[in-house]
C-alpha cells in the first residue's frame, strides 16, 4: 500500500512538475439527443518551470467505454481553429482514459493557450423507467461529472447542460445551479483540485430519437466503366425506453404525442450526383420513401415500414450510384478514390458496428488504404461478379462505435493496367464467336450417324431439276431468236442470214437437247419419276421444234413467192397457234417439276 | 413464274393441301419483295439455305416470329414488375419461392430432405416429400447456372421471371406441336396466340412463381413429343416423350391429365382401327419408361402402381400387348374362324377391362365434377377456395376472347381431315373443355388446345382467302388421309408424285370467290386478332398484374397511392418478434407469412390437414375465453387477421369469416354451428341486428378492436364499417386474454399477442407419463387436446 501510494504520489508529482494549470473551463453538455456531447473549452496556463510540448486529457471511466469521438482543437483568433494531434496513452494509479494531445507549439511558461475538446458519448443516456408504454413519454438518466476531469487543477469552471425538455425529473444541486427552460448551469467552481470527481445524474424527458445503427455494411464497388455503386445494409434499433403493453394504431393515428418517443421517418443525405437510388429489404422495396433532390445533396426521407417503437428494429437496404468522375483520380495507372469512409445515415447517428467493403475491379494490385481515423482491416476477400475471371479484390474494414464525426473521407491507392479494360469487351466478343461459330458448325456439317439417301437424292433431284429447268427455258428463247431471224429475213431477204441462224439453232438445239437427255438420264439413275416428265418435255419440245421449222419453211415459201400472203398468213397463224398450246404445255410440265 | 414453282419443293413434312400453300404463298411474296433475282438452286434443307434460298427466308421468318412472340409474351407478363416491382405475388408463390431459398442455399440433397418445422405447429412439414420439386429445381439451376458464369442474380428475380421466360418456351412447344398436327403457318399463329392469351398469362405473369408456370411447357412438350413419337415410331422420340413427362411429373400434378390422355388417345386409334407399329412401339416406351421415371418423384412414389387415376395407362398397356399378339397371332394362324372368334372374345374383355378402369377413374378423380360435387357438399375446405370453383360463361371469353369461338372450328378441320395425332388434339381439346367447364383452375389446361385449333382454324381461314389468285394454279398438296402410310416411307419426298394425282383437282377450291369477298374476309380476320390483342393486353394489364400483396388505390388526379400494409406487418412480424414466435392466422396467410415473416405458423396454403385448419376456424370462431384455451394449448404467441373495412378491402378476414365457421363446424359439430352466426332472418351482417355470437367471436373483436371509436368521415357514424357498409353492431370491444401488437398503417393487417397466463408458483417439471402421450394423440377433438396436456 505505501509503495502503492509512493506511486501515486510520484505521478501527481510528475504533473504538478508540468505545471499546468486549468485557468477557465467551460464546458458544455449537450444531452438534448440521444448522445451526450461534452465540449470544454479550457484556458491552459503553463504555471511550471519549463515550456511543455503537450498536455494530458483524461476522462471518466464510467465514460470512456462510451467515447465514441474526442477532438481538441486550438482555439486561435481567427475563424479556423487547428485541430490536434491526439495520442492515446496511460497513466499509472488513475483510472480511466487519458490522450496526449500534442501542441503545435511548445507553451513557455506564463503563456496561455485556450484548448477546446469535443467528446461525443454514446449510449450514456438510459432509459428510466426503461420500459414505458404508448402514452408515456420517454425519461433518461444522465449519470457524469459535475468537474473537468483533468490532470490538472482547474481554478475556475462552470458546467452548462442543455437537455431536451423543460421537464425535469430531478438534478443534483451541487453549488445551487439555476436552470432555465431546457439549460442547467452548474458553478462556477472555484479551484477544484485534479481528477475531482463529483456525480451529477439528470433524470429529464428526452423524446429525441433513440436511433441507433446496431450494424451497417457499407459496399462501394468501383468500375472503371464510369460508375461507382455504394449500398449500405443497415440494422436499425430504437433503443430507448421498450415499448410495454399494446401498440395502438388508433391512439397513433388519433393523437398527437402517442408514441412521442417513437421514430417514424428520418432523412439520409446522400451526395449530390447520387443516382438511381433504391431503398429495400429482404421482402422487396419499401414504398414508404420520398427522393428529394437538392443542390447540393440528394436527401432521401426514409421512412421504415413500421413506426420504429422502443426495442423495435428494422432493417434495410438503400443503394445508388455515382459518378466515378467524382471520386476517381487518375495518373497513368495509379487511381485514387477518394470517398467517405461512411456517410450520413440520419441526424446524430450512432453507429455500433461498421464493415466497409471496397469491391476495386478486377486486377487492381497495390491497393493502400488512408482512412483519417484508425480502423480494423480484415482480411482482404474476392468477389465476382458480371464477367469476371479472376476476382475483383475486397477490402474490408470494421469499426466499432461510430458518430457523425467519424464522416470523413479516406483514400485508397491502387495501380490497374488500363489494357485490362479490354477484357470484359473481348469476353463478350469470344462468347458470341463461339457461339455463332458453333451455330456455323452445327449447321454446316452432318452429324447424323446414319446417312438419309433419301435425302440426299431429293437434293441431288432438285439441282438437276433446276439444270434442266434453265436448259429448257435457254432452248425456248432459242425459238425466239429464231422467230426474229425468220422475221427480219422476211424484210431483208437475205437467206445466209437466215441459213446461218437456223442452222446456229440446229447446233444449239442439239446442244442443249443432248444435256438435257443426259440430265433426264441421271435423273432417271437417281429412281426419280420426274424423268418421265423430262421425256415429255423434251417429246413436246420436238413437236415444236418442228413447228418453228416448218414456219422457217414457209417464210422462205414466202420470200420466193411460192405462196401467197394469205396462205401464208393463215398457216403462219395455225402453227404459231400450235406452238402456243405446246409451250403452255410445256410450261404446265415445268411448273409440275 | 420461275421463282413460284420453284416453292413447290415443300420442306414441310405436313400435309393437308391447303395450309401449305398459304405458307408458301406468303414466304413467296415476301421473297419477291424483298430479293426479286433470288433463284439459285433449291435445297430441301431449311437450315442449310442461306438468305437467296426460300427455305432460307422461310426459316428466318419462322425464326422471327418465334422470337417476336416469345418476346411480346415475355413483356406482356412484365405489367406488375413495371407497376409495382420485382416481387412475388399471392400465396403460394411465397412458398415455392421459400423453398427455392432454401435449395439454393443449402443444395438439393438438403432440399429433398428438409423438414419444416415452422409450417403447421406443431406437427412441421416434410417438405421434399410434399412437392413437386420441379419448379424449386428449376428455378435453382438457373440459379446455379448463372452464377457459375458470375452472373449475381438474386434468386428472387430468378423467381420472378421464370415464368415469362417458361411462356416463351411454351409457345415453341405449342409451335412445334401444331406444326406437327397441322402446318408450319397454324403453328406460328398458334405461337403467337399462346403467347399473348390470357388463360395462361393470368398464371405465368412475373412474380406469379407457381408450378403452372413451368408445367404448361411441360405438358405441350410432352405432347410434342408423343405425336412425334406416334408419328415416326421411333424409340428417339419416345424416350424424349418420357423425359418431358418426368419433367412434368416433377413439376405439377396435372401430369395426371397427360397419364390419362395419352392411355385415351391409344385406346381411340385402337377403336378406330388405326393400331399400328409405330404406336405400339411409341406407347409400349413410353409407359414403361414414363412410370419409372414419374416414380423417382418423392412425393409420387408408388401412386403409379396404386392409385386409380393411374390404371387407365396400364389397362391400356396390356389391351395394347393384347391387341399386338393378336395381330402377330393374324400373321402366323391361317385359321380364320378361330382366329376371329379368339380376338373377339379377347379384345372383348379386354375393352371390359379397360372400361371399367376408365370408369373407375373418371368417376373416383378423374372426374373432378363429381369430386367437387362431393367436396362442396362434405369438405368445405375445398370448396373454400376461389379457384375451385365452376367457371362461368364469362370467364371462358374473358380468358380465351375469339379463340372460344374459332377453336371448334378448328377442332372440325381436324376431325375432317383425322389422321394419328389429329384424333389426339380432338380428344385433348374435348377432355379438356369438360375439365375447363368444371373447374375455373382448369382453364390453364383448355387454354393451349384452344391456342392451337384457333390457329389451324384462322390459318385455313386466311390461305383460303389469302391467298393469291395466280399463284393458286399450282398445284396443291395432298390428301390427308393417306399420309399415314406415307409418313412410313420417305415422308414429305415423294410429294411430286401425289402432286399428278390431283392435279385435276387443282382447280376446285374457291373457284367463285371475287377479290371483294377476298379482301373483307380478310379484314374482318384480321380485325378480330387485332381486337384480341387488345383484349389480351387489356386483361393482362387490369386482371391479372396485381401481386395482391401490395394494393394500389388511384387519387382522383390519377395519382397512385400504394398500400404495403401486408408488408409492412409481415416485415414488423420479421424484426419485432422472437424468432420461434407462433403466429395463428386464417390458413390463407400461412405461405406469406412464413415467407415475408419468416416465422411459425399454425395452418398455410397447404390444406393437408383439414382438422388442425378447423381447429383455428374453431379459435377463430369461439369467444374469446374459449379461444384463448384453444390458443393456449397450440402455443400460440400472436394472432394475425386481415381487416379491410377501413379502406374497403373486401377480401378480408370477416368476409372470409364463414368458410372458417363451415370449417370448423365440420370438425367440432357440438361447438359451432354456422345457423348461429346468422341472423334469425339468415343474413350475415355486423351491425347491431347480427347475432350476437357473431358480435362476440374472437375474430369479430380482433377485426373491430377500438374500430368503433374511429370515425372515417364526416358522412359516416364512428365505427362504419366500409366493406360491408355498416355501422358496426359491437364498439364496446374489451380484449382480456389478448392484446394489440401491431396493426399496419391502414389496418389492413391486425396482429394481436396472446397474453401469457398470470405469474404463478413454477411447478417442478415433471415427466410426461407415456400413457397420458397415447390418449393426448389419440385425441382428435381440440377441445380435449389442451385438457390432456398436462
Amino acid at each position: 500500500f505505501q509503495l502503492h501510494f509512493e506511486c501515486l504520489f510520484f505521478v501527481f508529482f510528475k504533473f504538478r512538475a508540468d505545471g499546468l494549470v486549468n485557468e477557465e473551463v467551460r464546458r458544455t453538455l449537450d444531452l438534448s439527443t440521444h448522445l451526450a456531447k461534452v465540449s470544454a473549452e479550457v484556458l491552459v496556463a503553463n504555471h511550471g518551470a519549463s515550456a511543455v510540448q503537450s498536455f494530458t486529457l483524461a476522462l471518466e471511466s464510467d465514460l470512456a467505454p462510451h467515447l465514441a469521438y474526442i477532438g481538441a482543437s486550438v482555439k486561435g483568433d481567427e475563424e479556423e481553429d487547428n485541430s490536434l494531434a491526439l495520442k492515446e496513452t496511460s497513466i499509472q494509479g488513475r483510472s480511466g482514459t487519458f490522450f496526449q494531445v500534442q501542441l503545435p507549439s511548445a507553451l513557455a511558461v506564463g503563456e496561455k493557450l485556450r484548448v477546446k475538446v469535443e467528446t461525443v458519448f454514446t449510449h450514456v443516456l438510459h432509459p428510466f423507467p426503461s420500459h414505458i408504454t404508448q402514452a408515456e413519454k420517454q425519461l433518461v438518466v444522465f449519470q457524469g461529472n459535475h468537474y473537468l476531469y483533468s490532470p490538472y487543477p482547474t481554478r475556475s469552471q462552470t458546467t452548462r447542460v442543455r437537455l431536451a425538455s423543460k421537464t425535469v425529473e430531478s438534478y443534483t444541486k451541487l453549488g445551487n445551479p439555476s436552470k432555465n427552460d431546457e439549460v442547467i448551469e452548474y458553478g462556477p467552481f472555484k479551484d477544484v483540485p485534479a481528477f475531482s470527481q463529483d456525480a451529477m445524474k439528470i433524470h429529464y424527458e428526452n423524446n429525441s430519437p433513440f436511433l441507433t445503427i446496431s450494424s451497417i455494411t457499407r459496399t462501394i464497388e468501383v468500375s472503371h466503366w464510369g460508375n461507382i455503386a455504394v449500398e449500405e445494409t443497415i440494422d436499425l434499433r430504437h433503443t430507448g425506453a421498450v415499448l410495454k403493453g399494446p401498440f395502438s394504431r388508433y391512439d397513433y393515428q388519433r393523437q398527437a404525442d402517442s408514441g412521442i418517443s417513437s421514430v417514424k421517418s428520418f432523412k439520409t443525405i446522400l451526395p449530390a450526383s447520387a443516382q438511381d437510388v433504391y431503398y429495400r429489404d429482404e421482402i422487396g422495396n419499401i414504398s414508404t420513401s420520398h427522393l428529394q433532390v437538392l443542390e447540393d445533396s440528394v436527401e432521401v426521407e426514409v421512412r421504415p415500414r413500421f413506426p420504429l417503437f422502443g426495442g423495435w428494429k428494422t432493417h434495410y437496404i438503400i443503394g445508388y450510384n455515382l459518378p466515378s468522375y467524382e471520386y476517381l483520380y487518375t495518373l497513368g495507372d495509379q487511381y485514387a478514390l477518394k470517398m467517405r469512409l461512411v456517410d450520413h445515415v440520419y441526424d446524430d447517428q450512432v453507429i455500433d458496428q461498421l464493415t466497409v467493403k471496397l469491391i476495386l475491379p478486377e486486377g487492381a494490385r497495390n491497393v493502400h488504404l488512408e482512412t483519417p481515423y484508425p480502423i480494423v482491416r480484415g482480411p482482404d476477400q474476392l468477389h465476382y461478379t458480371y464477367l469476371d475471371t479472376f476476382g475483383r479484390p475486397v477490402l474490408v474494414a470494421t469499426k466499432k462505435n461510430l458518430v457523425e464525426h467519424h464522416i470523413q473521407d479516406m483514400v485508397v491507392h491502387y495501380t490497374f493496367n488500363k489494357i485490362l479494360m479490354m477484357q470484359e469487351p473481348l469476353l463478350v466478343v469470344g462468347a458470341f464467336y463461339i457461339l455463332f461459330f458453333t451455330v456455323i458448325v452445327y449447321v454446316r456439317l452432318d452429324f447424323s450417324i446414319t446417312k438419309d439417301p433419301a435425302a440426299e437424292v431429293r437434293m441431288k433431284v432438285a439441282s438437276i431439276t433446276e439444270q434442266v429447268l434453265t436448259l429448257v427455258n435457254k432452248r425456248l428463247g432459242l425459238y425466239r431468236h429464231m422467230d426474229d431471224a425468220v422475221n427480219r429475213y422476211k424484210q431483208s431477204r437475205d437467206s445466209g442470214t437466215l441459213n446461218s441462224a437456223r442452222k446456229t439453232l440446229e447446233a444449239e438445239h442439239r446442244a442443249l437437247t443432248n444435256d438435257i437427255t443426259a440430265l433426264q438420264a441421271r435423273l432417271k439413275a437417281e429412281g426419280s419419276d420426274l424423268a418421265e416428265k423430262v421425256g415429255e418435255v423434251q417429246k413436246l419440245d420436238g413437236q415444236v421444234k418442228d413447228l418453228v421449222c416448218q414456219s422457217c419453211q414457209e417464210s422462205e415459201r414466202l420470200v420466193a413467192g411460192k405462196v401467197k400472203k394469205e396462205t401464208y398468213i393463215t398457216s403462219e397463224k395455225t402453227l404459231a397457234g400450235k406452238r402456243q398450246e405446246l409451250i403452255a404445255r410445256i410450261d404446265g410440265l415445268l411448273d409440275a417439276l | 413464274q420461275n421463282l413460284s414453282f420453284q416453292l413447290n419443293y415443300p420442306h414441310e413434312s405436313s400435309a393437308s393441301f391447303s395450309p401449305n400453300m398459304a405458307e408458301h404463298h406468303t414466304v413467296s411474296e415476301c421473297k419477291h419483295k424483298a430479293n426479286p433475282n433470288a433463284g439459285g438452286s433449291l435445297s430441301g434443307n431449311g437450315l442449310s439455305g442461306g438468305l437467296t434460298q426460300p427455305a432460307g427466308w422461310q426459316s428466318l421468318l419462322s425464326f422471327t416470329i418465334l422470337f417476336l412472340a416469345w418476346l411480346a409474351g415475355f413483356s406482356s407478363r412484365l405489367f406488375a414488375v413495371i407497376r409495382f416491382e420485382s416481387i412475388i405475388h399471392e400465396f403460394d408463390p411465397w412458398f415455392n419461392y421459400r423453398s427455392t431459398h432454401h435449395l439454393s442455399t443449402n443444395g438439393f440433397y438438403e432440399f429433398l430432405n428438409w423438414f419444416d418445422e415452422r409450417a403447421w405447429y406443431p406437427l412441421g412439414r416434410i417438405v421434399g416429400g410434399t412437392v413437386y420439386p420441379g419448379l424449386m429445381v428449376t428455378a435453382g439451376l438457373i440459379h446455379y447456372l448463372l452464377n457459375l458464369l458470375h452472373v449475381t442474380v438474386h434468386i428472387r428475380d430468378v423467381c420472378v421471371f421464370l415464368a415469362p421466360v417458361f411462356s416463351g418456351l411454351t409457345a415453341i412447344s405449342t409451335f412445334l406441336l401444331t406444326r406437327e398436327l397441322w402446318n408450319q403457318s397454324a403453328g406460328l399463329l398458334a405461337a403467337c396466340f399462346i403467347a399473348i392469351v390470357p388463360g395462361y398469362i393470368s398464371r405465368s405473369v412475373a412474380g406469379s412463381f407457381d408450378n403452372e408456370g413451368i408445367a404448361i411447357f411441360a405438358l405441350q412438350f410432352t405432347y410434342y413429343l408423343w405425336v412425334k413419337s406416334v408419328k415416326t415410331g421411333s424409340v428417339f422420340w419416345t424416350i424424349g416423350c418420357c423425359l418431358s413427362y418426368f419433367y412434368m411429373v416433377s413439376a405439377w400434378g396435372g401430369y395426371v391429365f397427360i397419364i390419362n390422355l395419352i392411355p385415351l388417345h391409344v385406346f381411340v386409334l385402337l377403336l378406330m382401327q388405326r393400331y399400328s407399329r409405330r404406336l405400339y412401339i411409341a406407347y409400349s416406351t413410353f409407359y414403361i419408361v414414363g412410370l419409372v421415371l414419374s416414380m423417382q418423384i418423392p412425393f409420387v412414389g408408388f401412386q403409379p402402381i396404386r392409385t386409380s387415376e393411374h390404371m387407365a395407362a396400364a389397362g391400356v398397356f396390356a389391351l395394347l400387348q393384347a391387341y399386338a399378339f393378336l395381330q402377330y397371332l393374324k400373321d402366323r394362324l391361317t385359321k380364320q374362324e378361330f382366329q376371329t372368334l379368339f380376338f373377339l372374345g379377347v379384345s372383348l374383355a379386354a375393352g371390359v377391362v379397360f372400361l371399367t378402369v376408365i370408369y373407375l377413374t373418371y368417376t373416383e378423380l378423374g372426374c373432378l365434377y363429381l369430386y367437387s360435387v362431393y367436396a362442396k357438399i362434405h369438405i368445405p375446405i375445398i370448396a373454400s377456395v376461389s379457384e375451385h370453383q365452376p367457371t362461368t360463361w364469362v370467364s371462358f371469353f374473358f380468358d380465351l376472347h375469339i379463340l372460344v369461338c374459332t377453336f371448334p372450328a378448328g377442332l372440325w378441320f381436324c376431325i375432317k381431315n383425322v389422321n394419328d395425332e389429329r384424333v389426339f388434339v380432338a380428344l385433348y381439346a374435348i377432355s379438356a373443355v369438360y375439365f375447363a367447364g368444371v373447374m375455373v383452375r382448369l382453364m390453364l389446361t383448355l387454354t393451349p388446345v384452344v391456342c392451337m385449333l384457333s390457329a389451324i382454324a384462322f390459318s385455313s381461314v386466311f390461305e383460303h382467302y389469302l391467298g393469291d389468285d395466280t399463284k393458286r394454279e399450282n398445284p396443291p398438296a395432298e390428301d390427308s388421309s393417306d399420309e399415314d402410310d406415307k409418313r412410313n416411307s420417305g415422308n414429305l419426298y415423294d410429294k411430286a408424285g401425289k402432286v399428278r394425282k390431283h392435279v385435276s383437282e387443282q382447280d376446285k377450291p374457291e373457284e367463285g370467290l371475287g377479290p371483294n369477298i377476298k379482301s373483307i374476309v380478310t379484314m374482318l380476320m384480321l380485325m378480330l386478332l387485332m381486337m384480341f390483342a387488345v383484349h389480351c393486353t387489356w386483361v393482362t394489364s387490369n386482371a391479372y398484374s396485381s401481386p395482391s400483396v401490395v394494393l394500389a388505390s388511384y387519387n382522383h388526379d390519377g395519382s397512385r397511392n400504394i398500400l404495403d400494409d401486408f408488408r409492412e406487418a409481415y416485415y414488423w412480424l420479421r424484426q419485432n418478434t422472437d424468432e420461434h414466435a407462433r403466429v395463428m392466422s386464417w390458413w390463407d396467410y400461412g405461405y406469406q407469412i412464413a415467407g415475408m415473416a419468416n416465422r411459425t405458423t399454425l395452418v398455410d396454403n397447404n390444406t393437408w390437414n383439414n382438422s388442425h385448419i378447423a381447429l383455428v376456424g374453431k379459435a377463430m370462431s369461439s369467444n374469446e375465453s374459449a379461444a384463448y384455451e384453444i390458443m393456449k394449448s397450440l402455443d400460440v404467441d400472436y394472432v394475425l387477421i386481415i381487416f379491410g373495412g377501413v379502406i374497403g378491402y373486401s377480401g378480408d378476414d370477416i368476409n372470409k369469416f364463414l368458410w372458417m365457421v363451415r370449417i370448423a363446424e365440420g370438425e367440432h359439430p357440438k361447438d359451432i354451428r354456422e345457423s348461429d352466426y346468422f341472423t334469425p332472418q339468415g343474413e350475415f351482417r355486423v351491425d347491431k341486428a347480427g347475432s350476437p355470437t357473431l358480435l362476440n367471436c374472437l375474430m369479430y373483436k380482433m377485426s373491430y378492436y377500438r374500430f368503433g371509436e374511429m370515425q372515417l368521415d364526416f358522412r359516416t357514424p364512428p365505427g362504419f364499417d366500409r366493406t360491408r357498409n355498416a355501422e358496426i353492431g359491437n364498439k364496446d370491444i374489451r380484449l382480456k386474454h389478448l392484446e394489440e401488437a401491431f396493426t399496419s398503417e391502414h389496418w389492413l393487417v391486425r396482429i394481436y399477442r396472446v397474453k401469457k397466463q398470470e405469474n404463478r408458483q413454477p411447478l417442478e417439471h415433471k415427466l410426461r407419463s407415456v400413457l397420458a402421450k397415447q390418449k393426448y394423440t389419440s385425441k382428435k377433438k381440440g377441445k380435449k387436446l389442451n385438457k390432456k396436456s398436462v
